[in-house]
């Protein structure tokens, strides 16, 4: 059964067959997640797929470069952005960047039905989803942890002594780490499961900024009309808010009256700030449920 | 052990059995799979690799319990959809190099395979454009190149020559057989054109409204009840007469006589017939009942 060609042209090698190593799943999750890491900006595309995730990637990082920039011409006096209130100034980018990324990487295999190629292999289900969690989680490190890391170089460049600032805010980074982490977990999930119910690119696009944007307007009007303590919890329906309660959480810093508005509203709302966190939980695990059964159920 | 095992394998939707209670025991090789639209083809092909579920019903695939063992079955097998897959805007040497890789094979391996395969399949110059460019004929060989590119024991191909013109059918059916005879790889091919099957297959497999009609090789149901067509040189009256007297049927048409047989025991009669009359044997030929002859008798016999 396995007997080549006997004889044929000498050009022609005949077929041969492959007698190396073949790895298992994790390669097949490893390969899914990579070619959507390239493909959340544009990589392996044509140079127009590049423009809006660059272009937001740069916006992200101008608050960060702003402050780098101060510290070299200033002294150490100006501090115009903090770790714990970085996101609700870039929150609307990130929101962006998923609105348009999340799409990209779950739309397209639908669309071209390329799907039933990646599910007709050893890769299950439930691989692909998180493979692509994976991928939009860390494509969205470059719009957070890479700014706040730009931004602790700002703040310590301000100071007169650089191993002073760092021996004395060392204690900044964890939290920087972990809120940035979860950041971009919760914003990438939830994207990932309002864009996977539709093949469409509008409809996706336009359903995750309307769930973010409505979600935003919604909780701040009920905050402002609901004035009791019920006013205050509506804030668990915005993502924004969440976000930014949690981030608070892990700086272990208390929201004031001074910061931009959706910190002006965690003050306002007054509820413990591990409520944010837990609500983030909750949230997440949501989104990843949708995403499985939208991958458990999806025809191919 | 077969290489394919099904049994009371059965898939129904709400208001529609698409398989029927369906045994089926194959060994490796060319495998035709004929039906109708709508005969349930598809409907096992994807529940062989896993794809759909099964309502009632076992089987295996290579070994492989295929309720179960799902991600081992697909490990070694190519499987080419009957619809459209491929992404637009990609090259097909990306992306089969990609999928080479999703299939388990590491980087060099799975680009040098991809090559190898897409050479194989017939693309050349074009392998580095933009699928979206593609003729049917050629997205239709980067989906085959796909299947084949981690070579595979078993291909799975549901109607490979789908929205082909004829020329390109041709080819592809040629590259169906070269794959399957030259390459070793078992094949189960599906279509509703009998004529494709019987060009390329050794073995058909009919199905009907979810249910197995036939299974055999395809010399059983060409051959069975086949005529041998035999002109002479001279008194073809006497040797139609002698042979009937060996107690074959025969028949004249025109010039040549029209023989029934079963078996090749014929051949030995018109040869000693032939060499006993003195007679000068022109042309002595099997006509093969063609496929579609078969399905005009009523199915199922």
């Amino acid at each position: 059964m396995s007997e080549r060609p006997a004889a044929g042209n000498i050009y022609d090698l005949g077929y041969r067959r492959y007698e190396g190593i073949r790895l298992g799943r994790r390669h097949a999750v490893l390969t899914v997640y990579i070619h959507s890491l390239r493909a959340a900006f544009g990589l392996g595309r044509p140079a127009t797929a590049k423009i809006v995730p660059f272009g937001l990637a740069i916006l992200a990082l101008i608050p960060a470069t702003i402050q780098l920039g101060i510290a070299a011409v200033a002294s150490d006096v100006v501090e115009l952005y903090s770790h714990s209130g970085y996101y609700s100034y870039v929150q609307w980018i990130i929101a962006l960047f998923v609105a348009a990324v999340a799409p990209e990487l779950v739309g397209r295999d639908q669309r071209s039905r390329v799907l039933t190629l990646y599910f007709s292999r050893s890769l299950l289900r439930v691989d692909y989803a998180l493979a692509k969690v994976a991928a939009l989680t860390s494509a969205l490190f470059v719009l957070t942890l890479l700014p706040q890391l730009v931004l602790f170089a700002g703040r310590a460049f301000a100071q007169d002594s650089l191993t002073g600032y760092i021996r004395d805010n060392w204690k900044d980074l964890p939290p920087i780490l972990a809120s940035g982490l979860l950041i971009c977990l919760f914003f990438g999930a939830i994207a990932l499961a309002i864009a996977s119910q539709s093949k469409r690119r509008a409809f996706a696009t336009g359903g995750v900024l309307a769930y973010f944007a409505i979600s935003f307007a919604m909780a701040g009007i009920l905050l402002a009309t609901l004035d009791n303590d019920l006013g205050g919890w509506a804030l668990l329906l915005s993502p924004f808010h969440i976000a930014q309660g949690f981030t608070l959480w892990m700086f272990n810093t208390e929201p004031s009256r001074s910061e931009s508005s959706s910190t002006y509203d965690l003050y306002r709302a007054g509820i413990a700030l591990w409520v944010y966190g837990a609500a983030a939980g909750g949230y997440l695990f949501a989104a990843l449920g949708i995403l499985y059964r939208r991958y458990q159920g999806i025809a191919t | 052990m077969p290489m394919l095992e099904t049994r009371g394998l059965t898939k129904r939707y709400p208001g529609v059995t698409a398989l029927d209670a369906l045994d089926l025991s194959l060994e490796p090789g060319i495998i035709g799979l004929v039906g109708a639209n709508g005969a349930g083809k598809s409907t096992l092909i994807k529940i062989l690799l896993g794809l759909l579920a099964p309502t009632e019903g076992s089987g295996t695939l290579l070994g492989f319990d295929i309720g179960h063992q799902g991600p081992e079955v697909r490990h070694f097998v190519g499987y080419m959809p009957e619809h459209d897959c491929l992404p637009p805007d990609m090259s097909a040497t990306d992306f089969v190099g990609h999928m080479a890789q999703v299939s388990g094979l590491p980087r060099t391996a799975a680009r040098e395979r991809t090559a190898e395969t897409l050479r194989h399949v017939g693309l050349f110059e074009e392998r580095y454009r933009e699928i979206k460019g593609y003729s049917t004929g050629m997205k239709q060989r980067v989906k085959l190149a796909q299947a084949l590119v981690h070579d595979p024991r078993l291909m799975l191909l549901d109607e490979p020559t789908n929205g082909l013109d004829p020329a390109g059918r041709d080819e592809m059916l040629d590259l169906v057989r070269r794959t399957g005879t030259e390459f070793g790889i078992a094949i189960l091919m599906s279509s509703h054109l009998l004529g494709e099957i019987e060009r390329v297959c050794d073995h058909l497999v009919v199905i009907e409204g979810g249910r197995l009609v036939r299974s055999g090789p395809i010399g059983e149901f060409t051959a069975r009840t086949g005529t041998l067509l035999v002109e002479v040189d001279g008194d073809s009256a006497a040797l139609a007469a002698r042979l009937q007297g060996d107690g074959l049927r025969v028949a004249e048409e025109g010039r040549a006589l029209l023989i029934a047989f079963d078996d090749d025991r014929a051949y030995d009669l018109v040869r000693d017939g032939v060499a006993a009359l003195g007679l000068g044997l022109v042309r002595i030929e099997q006509r093969r009942q063609q496929l579609e002859d078969i399905f005009r008798e009523p199915a199922g016999v």
